[in-house]
Formats: C-alpha cells, structure tokens, sequence
C-alpha cells in the first residue's frame, strides 16, 4: 500500500468515520473502518490523484454494497416465504424467452421515454449514466453550462425513476 | 407523497447526481446533509439501488434504430461531430463498473443478447448492425476499426482510401473498399458475403478480393470463396435468411442468433442442406412450424429450447 494513502486514512479517520456513522452504519462503522484499512492493505494501489475523496469514495461503496447485499436477503427470504424457490437469476445469460420478451418490451419503452426527453437530456444522461463521463467535460463537449448539464441529467434520472418504479410494481 | 418526502427526495436524487460523478470531491457537504436527517441516508440508498439497476433498461445504443424489420430510423437524429468515435457506447463494460472506479480505455465491448439487435455509428456514413448474440469491440479514438469476436454483424463503410475501415475476425482481417458486407462468426469458422463495393481479406496475405456478390467462408475445410445473392447479404436485417446450399448447422445458428431461441439440431439434421429464404418470426411455436418443413426437417420443443430433426411427421 502507498504509505501516502495510509498517512491519509489515518489522518483523516475521523471524518471517516463521522462520514460512515451519517451513512447510516451506526456501531458498526468502527469495523467498516478496519475492513477498509485491510482493504487498503491488501491491495498494493499505486499512486492516487485525489486521496482523500477516494478514501470516503471506498466508504460510500462499502455502504451501498451492504445496503444491497440486505435488500437481496430480504427478497431472498420472501421469494422462500412465497414458495417461489430462492433462486436468483442471472441476467446475463440464457434468459427463457417470456423474460426475453418483457425485457424487450422494458428496452422499447425506456427508449421512449429516453426519446421523449429531447436529444441533449438523452445524451447527457448517456454519456453520463452509461459512460461515466463526468459533468464538467460533458458541458464542455456540449458548449453549455453546467448548470444546463445538472437540470437535463435530473430531468433524465427522474423520468428514468419513475420509469424503473412502474415496471417494477407491474 | 407528502411534500417534505418529495422535498427529501429530490435532494437524494441531487446526492445521487452528484456523488455519482467521477470528479465528485464534496464529501464534507455530503456528510453534512446525510447527519440533517437520518432519513436522508435510506433515501440515498434506494436511489442509488435504482440508479443501479437502471444499465438493464437502457437501451444501449448511441443513435437511434432498433433496427428491426422495416424500421427506416427516420426518426433519427445525429450526434454532434465532436462525439461520434468517441461517444459510442461502452454498453457492456457498464455492467462491470463500479460505481466511482471507472477503468477507462480506449477499447470498449458491445454485446448483443440473443434476439437483440443493436446499431453502433461509427462516424458520418459508417455504421455496425450487430445481429442477437453478437460480441464486438470498437476503439473510442480509431472510428476506422472494429473486431468482431463472434456472432453476426451488417457493416455499411463510408470508403476512404487513404483511412480503410478495417475488421479484425479472429486472426483474419477483412479491409473494406467501399463497402456493404455481413460477417458471421461462430466458434473458429467466419463467413462474409458482400453485397456493394468490395472487401479485401487479409491485405497483406491472401489478399482476396471480394465484390459485391462473393463470399467467402474460412472454417476447419479451409477457404471458399462462392457467389451470394446481394440481397440475401445481410437479409436478418429484413426479417429472412437467405441461402444457397447451406449445411443446416450453420442455418440454426443463424436462427438461434437473430431469435433468441436455443436451437440444436441432429447430427442428420445438421448435416442436410438448404436453397431458399425463410422467414423470421418473433413467435418460435409459428416460425418453426413454417420453417422447419421448408427445410425438409421437423422441430421439437425440447426443454427451454428446440430441436430441429430429419422427417417432417409429427412430433413425437
């Protein structure tokens, strides 16, 4: 590991930890912070740009990991409730073709509402969402603020929201 | 909804925006926020949940055109110059991202799933229809490159002398010269059919020159070159399958590709050929009945999936 990434994390643990505790972890925030550390220690990273907002950047991972490992447990628990078995399927292969077919309908219709949102929100929110384009260079591949950049990609994620919800409750 | 909930919201989904961005280096006022309110935490959770799951709705594709049957893309509209090449998409890597750890390079994958077509543009007069079930690689900053690594894809090439659109297809290199062409590869074995223009294979060996109306197969018997239809060149983006004196293996791969259906056939079955044009159809149940007489073969259903047998009796 970096010994400047280490000085770093442990200069500002802390605030780490402060971080950790708001995003809800709670008691067990100290442990989340000694698995980062292991983490850190495990893997031999080279050089970072910007240390700090990696380390809290690792952290939020670490939640939102957890937060989804729960959620898939308690769906898990339900489908077993509901008698449904506990499989989960993988999306990526071999899908029966009725899912084939909803998920070819789900494609259409979020292409529609993609569409209906105009040609610059649509795009901003690609290169955005799909590329991982940051906000700052998408305005300047476009020639506009970046406040028009921010009010197109909500504009997208929240039709895009609501668009997920609905299918969801289909 | 009641309106501090969707007041809450909104500014999760802002969080959301923001920390999504790789440049994001707020955390401070991020945390800031988060101890406002110990709802404000789960709200960003869900959001990001969703945000998550969204890759599996959209469609990914940088233009327009579904590209099936009769869709003309009139309804299309271009990207800005600044972004073609080096805007398209990277639609399978996203699935592998996560989140905030973006490993960006230069060469991204596009993958079709079975039944699923998809239209890349490469630059103004160059764009890739990648049939269902189909691998391909592009480089963000060479518009003039693709690599097909298996499946089937319809190449309609701007011609530049001075720049030739090349394809990569295993070992094999295919260099266009003003072209529309259709490349098939399955396993080890690659097929080409020509429908304007002409297409050279391997430049700098062979060097075979391709017009409109050849084609050329390379598989474990070696390198034939034959005549094709020019409008049976690409013809699944039609809607039908075209094809003279095709061993049947080779046709259920195609099916199985452009339907999304898995599809086997008897080693009797596989080894019989066709002359014809069928016709694709959404509904496997309807399509195999047509088809497979047409054939001279008869198809089951056999678990998830259909088997394409000699005989046209009923099945058993």
């Amino acid at each position: 590991m970096a010994t400047g990434l280490s000085a770093i994390f442990l200069n500002n643990r802390p605030a780490l930890l402060r971080f950790l505790r708001a995003r809800g972890a709670g008691d067990e925030s100290e442990d989340l912070l000694q698995d980062m550390w292991m983490k850190l220690e495990e893997k031999d990273l080279g050089p970072i740009a910007d240390p700090l907002p990696y380390l809290y950047r690792m952290a939020n991972n670490l939640m939102l990991d957890r937060y989804r490992s729960a959620t898939r447990r308690e769906r898990r628990e339900q489908d077993w409730a509901e008698g449904a078995g506990g499989v989960m399927a993988d999306p990526s292969e071999d899908i029966a073709v009725d899912e084939r077919l909803v998920l070819n309908e789900r494609l259409e219709e979020a292409r529609a509402v993609l569409r209906s949102l105009g040609p610059r929100v649509e795009m901003v929110f690609r290169r955005f969402r799909l590329e991982g384009v940051g906000q700052r260079l998408i305005a300047e591949e476009l020639g506009v603020s970046l406040t028009t950049v921010e009010k197109d990609l909500q504009k997208a994620y929240r039709a895009m929201i609501a668009l997920k919800q609905k299918l969801d409750t289909e | 909804m009641n309106g501090a909930k969707a007041m809450m919201n909104e500014e999760a989904l802002g969080w959301v925006i923001r920390t999504r961005d790789p440049e994001f280096a707020d955390w401070e006022a991020f945390t800031a926020w988060l101890e406002a309110d110990p709802a404000h935490a789960p709200a960003y959770d869900a959001l990001m949940a969703a945000d998550a799951d969204l890759v599996r709705i959209i469609p990914a594709e940088p233009v327009v055109i579904a590209a099936p049957a009769n869709d003309a893309g009139t309804r299309g509209w271009r990207w800005p110059r600044s972004l073609i090449g080096g805007g398209a998409v990277a639609a399978a890597l996203v699935a592998t991202l996560s989140i905030g750890m973006w490993n960006r390079s230069d060469i991204y994958t596009v993958t079709t799933r079975p039944g699923e077509t998809r239209t890349v543009a490469l630059d103004e007069g160059t764009h890739i229809e990648l049939n269902g079930g189909t691998t391909m690689r592009f480089d963000r900053h060479d518009a003039r490159f693709a690599a097909l690594d298996s499946g089937e894809a319809a190449f309609t090439v701007r011609h530049d002398p001075a720049d030739p659109f090349r394809v990569t297809v295993g070992n094999a290199l295919f260099e266009d010269a003003g072209t529309v062409f259709n490349i098939v590869r399955t396993g080890t074995a690659t097929r080409i059919g020509v429908s304007e223009g002409e297409v050279i294979y391997n430049p700098k060996a062979e060097a075979i020159a391709l017009p409109a109306g050849r084609a050329l197969t390379d598989d474990e018997n070696g390198l034939r070159v034959m005549d094709i239809a020019t409008d049976a060149v690409a013809s699944w983006r039609q809607g039908r399958l075209s094809y003279a004196n095709a061993p049947v293996t080779q046709i259920s791969a195609d099916i199985a590709r452009s339907l999304g259906v898995r599809l086997t056939a008897t080693p009797g079955a596989g080894a019989m050929r066709f002359t014809g044009t069928i016709r694709l159809d959404r509904d496997p149940a309807r399509f195999f009945g047509q088809a497979a007489p047409l054939m001279g073969l008869s198809a089951v259903r056999e678990g998830d999936g259909w088997l394409l047998k000699e005989g046209d009796g009923p099945p058993r």
